[in-house]
């Protein structure tokens, strides 16, 4: 290898440099076109939301948009009833990572820190819960949640949101907990701390990182999540966000500019939460699957 | 990683402590999810329909059905196959160039990456809804901008004709699904040393040589895990479906999902529905087994 380097130095570099240099500007040529192509959707949508319908159809699709005509946004707001779609899903949305992450991280302190019969096991049978899509749980769920009450609230949501969201935040809590060092817990012990104090004071404090990241890709699903919603949602009182827009695409299926003024209501939130937490959201997607 | 408890060996017999903080959780699992799960199972093997409370165990019968005699449930059967051969083929190949691309540390990479991975943050329905703007016949940007290029002739009803519905709607599932192999293969990419790529080229290995013979061994891992997800999800799909076709023109985009939701929920042939929802899962659930296994001896 080293022979390599040493012989050949001296025809290499100049060629291959500029050959390189050119490679990569077509490269990113074709990337930022690529790009662009790939906001377009984006981009039309938020030109039809700010148009009025007429405009729509008597200028077309690339007339420049006169300005801003805001009664789009009002329109979907009001008569799309989206202002009770918006807080049902912030609720949800709010309360559900919290919940379940504590849940989880509650469950994933014995089976990270304590030695017990049926750990291994118990830690298994949690896994298992990442190969079942909702789609087997609906027909049964709908009636025990009728049965407990909740037929078609919001409310109901919080019960499959949380027990399906388990698997993946045990798994990723649990890796990180096998991090914290067990000298710190059993200098705990020996204080006299009980498990409650130590997992509320030394396991969760340390394990800010991983609680943010979950949370986030939590807050992310949560909002976005579709089927269930539909099955088990009655009345648009209860209805969450997805399940406004579509519904709201059937009523509306003739107005664009309202439709599309829709949309942006609806994925404003998201995406801003995007933009200032990629880093959280990235690296939470890796983590579950990757390494640790 | 266990502790060797001082106050463990004052206990007498085996602590009910971790089964206390287990214990929501375990009631959450399987009170919504295990145990659903099951009755579910039952379900499929009865005869139940509408709101009746009579239902007739009829073993297998479901399933024959939906394989054999039920021409929508194949039908729906064939497009998730061809969505899961879509979907390896397009958004996972592209996501991996982009991937590779991108590994290349041009100007601009953190922009292009959010351009590409956005689309999946966004909720289905949004794209959904987006795309059957963009395939309106009318109004539609992708008409417009035929009409607009003076090719008229091309433009079409797009989500109309039952031939090639389907493939409008993998090319909206492409845009949303692009970014997250990218993501994933970013990670990967950046666990390869440089050095070996670096020794190759100065071997005389060209780029192709290097990307096929160094590269894509080293991100095996990457690529089981990917086309795991993108496997899952693709037999998973619904809400695109459901909010830009309904299944429709006529049945034509019906998937698994699709049709499992109409026979449950609309036509309240409960019996199919459930086993519909089976087979969703029984193919999930092969597909990710091995991968269980894998996270369980972390």
């Amino acid at each position: 290898m080293i022979r390599h380097l040493v012989t050949r130095r001296k025809s290499a570099p100049i060629f291959g440099l500029r050959r390189r240099a050119i490679g990569r500007t077509v490269l990113f040529l074709f990337i930022t076109i690529l790009g662009t192509i790939w906001l377009i959707p984006i981009l039309f949508t938020v030109a039809a939301a700010i148009r009025p319908q007429a405009d729509i159809i008597n200028q077309g699709m690339f007339a420049l948009p006169k300005g801003i005509h805001w009664q789009n946004f009002t329109d979907a707001w009001r008569v799309g009833r989206f202002s009770i779609v918006y807080r049902n899903s912030l609720f949800v949305t709010s309360l559900k990572p919290v919940l379940g992450i504590l849940v989880a991280s509650l469950a994933a302190f014995p089976l990270s820190k304590m030695r017990f019969r049926f750990s291994n096991a118990l830690f298994f049978f949690f896994l298992l819960g990442l190969t079942v899509p909702v789609h087997v749980t609906l027909l049964p769920l709908s009636s025990l949640l009728r049965s407990m009450g909740l037929g078609g609230k919001t409310v109901s949501l919080f019960f499959p949101y949380i027990a399906f969201g388990l698997p993946l935040e045990i798994f990723v809590m649990r890796g990180f907990f096998n991090t914290i060092p067990n000298e710190l817990l059993e200098a705990a012990r020996v204080d006299g701390a009980p498990s409650p104090t130590i997992f509320w004071r030394i396991m969760l404090p340390l394990a800010k990182p991983a609680l943010a990241t979950l949370f986030i890709t939590d807050v992310l699903s949560t909002w976005n999540e579709f089927l269930l919603a539909l099955v088990l949602l009655t009345g648009t009182q209860n209805y969450t966000v997805p399940l406004g827009l579509a519904y709201f695409k059937g009523e509306f299926a003739s107005n664009y500019g309202i439709q599309m003024a829709g949309v942006l209501i609806a994925i404003v939130p998201v995406l801003t939460v995007f933009l200032v937490f990629q880093r959280y959201i990235i690296s939470g997607l890796t983590t579950g699957a990757l390494k640790e | 990683m266990h502790i060797h408890s001082l106050t463990r060996l004052r206990r007498k017999g085996p602590s009910i402590e971790p089964y206390l903080f287990l214990l929501p959780a375990l009631v959450l699992y399987v009170v919504f999810m295990v145990y659903p799960m099951f009755q579910s199972l039952l379900i499929s093997f009865t005869r139940w329909e509408g709101l009746e409370t009579t239902r007739t165990f009829i073993g297998l019968q479901n399933y024959k059905t939906i394989f054999f005699d039920d021409p929508i449930s194949r039908l729906a059967l064939k497009n998730n196959l061809i969505w899961i051969v879509w979907t390896l083929l397009l958004p996972t190949a592209m996501g991996l160039g982009l991937a590779v691309a991108l590994n290349q540390k041009l100007p601009g990479t953190v922009g292009f990456r959010t351009c590409f991975y956005a689309p999946a943050v966004i909720p289905l329905v949004a794209v959904g809804v987006m795309w059957s703007w963009l395939y309106n016949p009318h109004f539609g940007f992708l008409n417009e901008l035929l009409r607009w290029l003076g090719l008229d002739s091309l433009t079409r009803s797009w989500l109309g004709d039952p031939n090639t519905a389907l493939y409008w709607l993998l090319v909206a599932s492409t845009w949303e699904r692009v970014g997250f192999p990218m993501i994933f293969y970013l990670a990967g990419l950046q666990g390869i040393p440089q050095q070996l790529l670096e020794a190759a080229e100065l071997d005389g290995a060209g780029p192709w040589s290097r990307f096929w013979h160094i590269t894509m061994p080293l991100l095996r891992e990457t690529h089981i895990i990917i086309i795991a997800l993108q496997v899952i999800a693709s037999f998973k799909t619904f809400d695109i479906i459901y909010t830009l076709t309904g299944g429709g023109p006529g049945r034509s985009t019906q998937v698994l999902a699709t049709w499992m939701y109409f026979n449950a929920f609309q036509y309240h042939h409960n019996g199919l529905g459930a086993a519909l929802a089976w087979v969703i899962s029984a193919i999930t659930m092969i597909v990710t087994f091995p991968y269980i296994r894998i996270m369980s001896r972390r």
